[in-house]
């Protein structure tokens, strides 16, 4: 095992963190956040890809395309908050229920107007070399991109008056409301943001993983399990936890092999719940 | 109206006649009080209860139609091949149907969709045997959904038909297999890989019975071809992150990899492989890359010179592949290039309707022993024949090259490549008594 090797092993890690991270974010902002159990998260993410390749495939360059995507997806999610979701606010198992069947809805939805067969956008064929082995280059771009995702939501959500009345709104509605916030029109936003970037990974996740009606079953169940041990604070919490599972993965299927991969993210997430049963951020002082 | 007359074939013939006379002085009041139109649709329905009592008349020998059964998935995520398995099916029964039928009469098919779930091919094959009393089931693409049918077909002991490239080994007197399998595939792409690249294997398959089984061939014809497996990798289904199998494929340095993961992980694979530019040293070779139009998925980059081998793709340059190509293209277009299940399945439907002729009856018996006659057929894929003793297909298994296209370009034919581990290991001429699923292991 010799340098090169091990900077591999860092560099992938850290590249699965950030992937996993940016399929992540907008389910700790939804569910860590709101505590809205979307279960049609997955397919918000397959909206925003299959919109971000048909615009894409209309002309739109990529970056661009990746944008429409985002703003649609939102609009999409802002439509759902108000016709499914709000009606819901405090029933947890009908909100799961109702959310499985709109996530059925959208995956077959999916099938009937793309087919199973879309052509894919592709990865950049760029790559780097270190020593003896080569990276893709755009997968190592996913770092800095979950880093500016999440300092922009931390920064949304406490430097701007309306990252105060959202969070005021979720941790007390009564109280919002009587000083005055409209705490109806700021879930709808904030769950539509939450869609946002689910739509925003979609799109850039895009180029390696083609758009299937189904993809979206690939990240929601590791997302959910990463909001859930990154406890109370949603957004660090997150990036903490998905950086250990990613990590923990990576190099165990570098070493042993794929399928003790994945076996090791779920014995990591135990662990986690094991050692902290209310979430790893339970006793941080940060609060996002 | 309309429903009236279709009542009619299923009541008593006494029934039959007081419906007809009905319909017979509607018909006439209402010839009488409006235009022809409407006398002329009388008049069909006139003639349909008519036809229906000849059928009455004349019991099952001619007239009546055969039912056969398909259960496909439809919907969910495996209607990728479903869809193009029952359109065959369809198009196999009407292109017999409009050359006479089967021993003369028309074939009718019960069809149902099994929503890629294993729970509802076991239920449907209930139904539709039982219910519509189908001669013959066409069905599944899963390993997994075969194996929940068998355990019926064998209490019904009616002819099943498969039609799936697979990992091989099923072995029972009802079950045809129509589909490639994994031994049978993998003999001609290692020989062809070893030659063309080197002997330095790589392994990347899927973590389950299809991956591990035919992981197993990959070793065996391996050394066959004094190659050595270097390294493996299985990957589970939820997968998206390929860099460590890119990092363990470059530390083993092979001359070429053997891909067979599926679906979704099998196009994300291809494109982060590629993408890190390891295409240019190590070349990249599958059994089932195509089987469910992957080449139109990936990027051109991607795609470019990656290497499939199975018993059919839609440019193989066969007489009857023609005249094949041009009625599905009528009857559904060509956007989405036809897969190789769909062939499959073209030729089982139609070695049934040989069978059958051959047989001169449809009693279930006197089929399978029709079928176990050495029969051949020229399908799509060139002439294929069932083997009596494995009940699998001698086929020709193609080599083909992706382009930048999107497209394959055939580079070899191995012409009627046997299916030799089952021709091996399951004689159900000698022993129509078995039931088994063999897995290497058991050779």
């Amino acid at each position: 095992m010799d340098l090169d090797y091990l900077l591999v092993l860092l560099l992938g890690s850290v590249t699965a963190a950030a992937t996993l991270l940016i399929a992540t974010v907008g389910l700790a902002v939804v569910y860590g956040l709101m505590g809205v159990v979307n279960l049609a998260h997955g397919e918000f993410l397959m909206f925003g890809a299959y919109t971000t390749l048909t615009v894409t495939r209309m002309g739109v360059p990529f970056v661009l395309a990746i944008l429409v995507g985002v703003i649609i997806t939102s609009l999409f999610g802002a439509i759902v908050e108000v016709l499914l979701i709000k009606p819901m606010y405090g029933r947890l198992l009908d909100t799961m229920l109702a959310t499985w069947g709109l996530s059925l809805v959208l995956v077959q939805a999916a099938v009937l107007q793309f087919g199973t067969v879309t052509p894919g956008v592709g990865l950049p064929q760029w790559s780097i070399s270190i020593g003896d082995f080569e990276m893709s280059t755009y997968l190592l771009l996913m770092v800095p991109a979950a880093a500016v995702i999440v300092a922009a939501i931390y920064l949304l959500f406490t430097r701007t008056s309306y990252g105060v009345m959202a969070r005021a709104s979720i941790q007390d509605r009564q109280m919002a409301s009587a000083v005055g916030i409209e705490t109806s029109w700021i879930n709808t936003i904030t769950f539509a943001l939450g869609a946002g970037l689910a739509g925003l990974a979609g799109g850039l996740l895009l180029p390696a993983v083609p758009a299937t009606p189904d993809m979206g079953l690939l990240f929601v169940i590791k997302a959910f399990l990463i909001v859930v041990s990154a406890g109370p604070a949603a957004l660090s919490g997150t990036a903490a936890t998905g950086g250990i599972l990613a990590s923990t993965t990576s190099v165990t299927a570098n070493i042993w092999g794929s399928a003790l991969g994945d076996l090791m993210f779920f014995v990591a997430t135990i662990a986690i719940l094991r050692l902290f049963p209310l979430g790893i951020s339970h006793k941080w002082r940060i609060r996002l | 109206m309309a429903i009236l007359a279709n009542k009619n074939p299923n009541s008593g013939s006494k029934f039959t006649w007081k419906i007809g006379s009905i319909l017979l002085t509607l018909g006439l009041v209402l010839a009488a009080c409006s235009s022809g139109q409407e006398s002329s649709e009388a008049g069909s329905d006139t003639t349909g209860s008519k036809g229906s009592s000849e059928d009455n008349g004349n019991g099952e020998a001619s007239g009546e139609p055969i039912t056969i059964g398909s259960i496909f998935d439809l919907t969910g995520g495996l209607n990728i091949y479903g869809i193009q398995q029952d359109r065959a099916l369809q198009l196999a029964v009407n292109n017999l149907n409009d050359n006479g039928g089967v021993l003369g009469r028309t074939v009718e098919v019960s069809t149902a969709d099994a929503q890629s779930e294993d729970t509802k091919y076991t239920q449907f094959a209930n139904t539709l045997i039982q219910r519509d009393e189908v001669v013959a089931l066409f069905a599944g693409l899963t390993s997994s959904s075969r194996e929940a049918i068998r355990p019926i077909i064998r209490e019904n002991e009616i002819p099943y038909f498969y039609s799936s490239l697979y990992e091989g080994g099923a072995c029972d007197k009802q079950t045809f297999v129509t589909g490639a399998t994994a031994s049978q595939q993998m003999s001609v792409l290692i020989e062809w890989a070893v030659k063309e690249y080197g002997n330095k294997i790589y392994l990347m398959a899927p973590d389950y019975n299809f991956g591990t089984i035919s992981g197993h061939w990959v070793e065996f014809y391996a050394k066959e071809f004094d190659a050595t497996v270097v390294g493996q990798d299985f990957i589970p289904l939820t997968v998206t992150d390929y860099q460590p199998v890119i990092n363990k494929i470059q530390a083993a340095d092979p001359d070429f990899v053997v891909a067979i993961p599926v679906g979704a992980n099998q196009t994300g694979f291809l494109e982060q492989f590629s993408a890190a530019g390891l295409k240019e040293d190590i070349g990249i070779v599958s059994t089932n890359y195509g089987s469910g139009n992957q080449q139109i998925v990936v990027s051109p980059e991607a795609g470019d010179g990656i290497i499939a081998s199975q018993e059919y793709f839609m440019v193989v340059d066969e007489p009857a592949n023609k005249e094949f190509v041009d009625l599905w293209e009528d009857a559904y277009g060509l956007e989405e290039p036809i897969v190789s299940e769909a062939a499959d399945v073209w030729n089982a439907v139609n070695l049934w309707a040989a069978a059958v002729e051959l047989a001169g009856t449809t009693d279930n018996e006197a089929v399978i022993e029709a079928l176990e006659s050495g029969l051949t057929f020229s399908g799509p894929n060139g002439v294929v024949e069932m083997n009596p003793g494995s009940h699998h297909l001698t086929q020709n298994i193609y080599i083909v090259e992706g382009n930048d296209q999107q497209e394959f370009e055939v580079i070899e034919t191995f012409e009627a490549a046997e299916p030799s581990y089952e021709n091996g290991i399951c004689d159900l001429v000698a022993d129509p008594e078995i039931t088994e699923h063999f897995t290497p292991g058991d050779l």
